[in-house]
């Protein structure tokens, strides 16, 4: 190649155009004479005024220090010495400081084995070259992105092979990438959706669909069942003709799993509640009408034979039988708390209803010679079920007068305070107390009862405990023996 | 008049039927009873009765549970006799069940919900109530 320096006008213009065009500049070189000639063209790639004048150095130190120098370096000297021409990509600063790639390409004249002259194209590749390099970072990019990420993903041709699989989609079917590459997706689909899989994939190469999603299931490869989201979309080319399959795997297998334990739960649940309610049609129909018989049987003894009932036995069936219909009733109480949906709960004034409660059992209170300090707010309203709120202070106000120290009357103490959107209502007794580290757990059991006293059939707190939290409240309780107990009954406020 | 001619008592506990047949003889309740063990057995024997309108009885105690024809299907079959107002109806049951309460609400024959165990007691309210009638 040699580029002509006498030429007619038009040709040079052409030539001039050309260069310009092409962001293809021309330079020269005479070794012995040390002149350097750059074109237009190549002035402008260099940004350097029109009537610069290079010289090698100066040529030479356009290029960016390292490599591209040197490189350049040594090619160029190796071209003049060597008579080997270069053609190579690097970098130069131009003279307003711009980084800039270039390829420059070098041919030796050679005459009498000398080189005479170094003739050469400049040409400025810098978007070009900027461009592939963006692709190519976009690319790795990608590729990490691919490689890295936590769902499976995979690329699968249109017969099915998995072409390039990731990490994720590896260890979700315990395949290795060059086992899982000589198989097909076919191979590790549960045979159960294959057919699902396969009209999919028929539809997108014939384009009725360009995407699919699915829940199914593979088969790893230690043969367990894998339950995993897929996600799939055909890539076609410029002129439409399908490509590939990109695929995306979310294994949901422990997903899966884990619902289908909550719907056995929910379901056990279900079938417990039916029971519960079961059992409690059992203890309102049928054991009620055996109590019922019995205590009818009694009365009719006692007026048909009351000869009979003249003696020790007698007396103690009788007891025995109020004792079963107590029970009876008890357990229905329960189970009514337990089953009841939608209860009915109305704003109820505590101080009222405490009072209702307070004077219906003065009796017991007078008898007892029970001293109370009520301190409620008489602005206080709860949201209560009445029936329930009257058994639940009647039921703390009686065992706190029960379990009082045997040597002295009982002294309690009713105070409240709101604590969030509760009610705190605090029944202090400074009676015997429990022991909370032995019975704690216990304390609102079914028929847990931790005093010696006639009268403590244990029935109460759990009652007591069901209803409260029936209407959204809750029980805390600090016991200390022989120096007291103070329930915390919390009690939604109104609002 | 001071007691009930002919009262009776649907219930198929033969416990029950025998306290509470000795229960209104000693109480002095009514002069005569007819007992049948479930409804469709009520059903057969009242329909004839009702419709010849002789002896009739003056009050049904009936309960709900019971095999074969239970105490509301019986109620749904009676009301269906042209004569039926002239009875009335308690139901007796052991199911202190709100839900049977309230259905028993529901239906205008009968008169009252009662408890078991039924006691001499509740059955002089139930001679007042119907004597005053």
């Amino acid at each position: 190649m040699s580029i002509p320096n006498t030429q007619n006008k038009s040709s040079i213009d052409l030539l001039d155009f050309i260069q310009e065009r092409a962001t293809i500049g021309t330079w020269e070189y005479n070794p012995i004479s040390t002149i350097l000639n750059w074109s237009i063209q190549t002035k402008k790639i260099h940004e350097v005024p029109l009537d610069y004048i290079p010289n090698v150095e100066i040529g030479l130190s356009f290029y960016k220090e390292g490599y591209s120098r040197d490189t350049i370096t040594r090619l160029f000297t190796n071209c003049i010495e060597n008579h080997k021409d270069f053609d190579i990509e690097v970098q130069i600063i131009t003279h307003t400081g711009k980084d800039k790639w270039i390829r420059a390409i070098g041919i030796a004249v050679v005459e009498n084995d000398k080189c005479v002259l170094v003739q050469g194209l400049f040409q400025d590749i810098d978007k070009t070259t900027k461009d592939s390099k963006k692709l190519a970072f976009k690319e790795l990019q990608l590729r990490r992105t691919f490689e890295t990420a936590l769902v499976g993903m995979a690329i699968v041709d249109l017969e099915g092979n998995w072409l390039e699989v990731n990490k994720s989609l590896c260890e979700t079917f315990g395949y290795s990438k060059e086992e899982i590459e000589k198989l097909t997706f076919m191979d590790i689909t549960h045979p159960d959706d294959l057919r699902k899989d396969y009209k999919a994939m028929m539809s997108m190469i014939s384009g009725k669909i360009d995407h699919y999603e699915t829940e199914k299931r593979y088969i790893s490869k230690q043969q367990e069942t894998i339950w995993a989201q897929l996600s799939t979309s055909i890539v076609r080319d410029d002129k439409g003709q399908p490509l590939h399959f990109v695929a995306q795997i979310n294994d949901v297998t422990e997903i899966k799993k884990t619902s289908k334990k909550i719907s056995q739960l929910l379901t056990t649940t279900e079938d417990q509640n039916k029971r519960l309610l079961n059992f409690a049609h059992i203890v309102s129909h049928n054991l009620r009408s055996h109590y019922g018989n019995l205590d009818m049987l009694l009365d009719i003894v006692k007026m048909d034979l009351p000869e009979t009932t003249d003696n020790e036995i007698f007396p103690l069936i009788s007891m025995a039988v109020n004792h079963l219909g107590e029970t009876v009733e008890n357990l229905n109480e329960v189970a009514a708390i337990n089953i009841q949906k939608d209860l009915k709960t109305e704003p109820l004034n505590l101080l009222e209803n405490f009072n209702r409660a307070y004077s219906s059992i003065s009796a017991l209170i007078i008898d007892s010679k029970t001293t109370i300090s009520i301190n409620i707010d008489p602005n206080i309203v709860v949201k209560a079920v009445p029936a329930y709120l009257d058994s639940i202070l009647l039921n703390f106000l009686t065992n706190a007068i029960k379990y009082k120290k045997p040597t002295e009357p009982a002294k309690i103490e009713i105070n409240t305070r709101i604590k969030d959107r509760f009610i705190v209502l605090e029944i202090r007794d400074y009676g015997q107390g429990i022991d909370l580290i032995k019975y704690g757990e216990k304390l609102f059991g079914m028929y847990k009862t931790f005093h010696k006293h006639d009268d403590s059939r244990g029935l109460g707190l759990f009652i007591t405990k069901n209803q409260v939290e029936a209407i959204g409240g809750k029980i805390e309780v600090e016991s200390e023996v022989n120096e007291g107990t103070t329930f915390y009954i919390y009690l939604k406020t109104h609002e | 008049m001071n007691k009930i001619d002919v009262a009776c008592i649907i219930d198929d506990d033969p416990i029950f039927v025998f306290g509470a047949k000795r229960m209104m003889e000693l109480s002095d309740f009514c002069d005569s009873f007819m007992v049948f063990k479930n409804g469709q057995e009520a059903l057969n024997s009242l329909k004839p009765i009702m419709i010849a309108g002789e002896n009739v009885p003056d009050i049904i105690l009936l309960d709900i549970n019971m095999p074969i024809m239970d105490g509301w299907q019986f109620l749904d079959e009676f009301v269906k006799i042209e004569s039926h107002k002239l009875l009335t109806i308690y139901i007796v049951s052991s199911s202190i069940d709100p839900v049977d309460i309230n259905r028993a609400k529901r239906y205008k024959t009968i008169s009252n919900y009662i408890i078991k165990p039924i006691s001499t007691d509740t059955l002089k309210e139930i001679l007042q109530i119907e004597l005053a009638k």
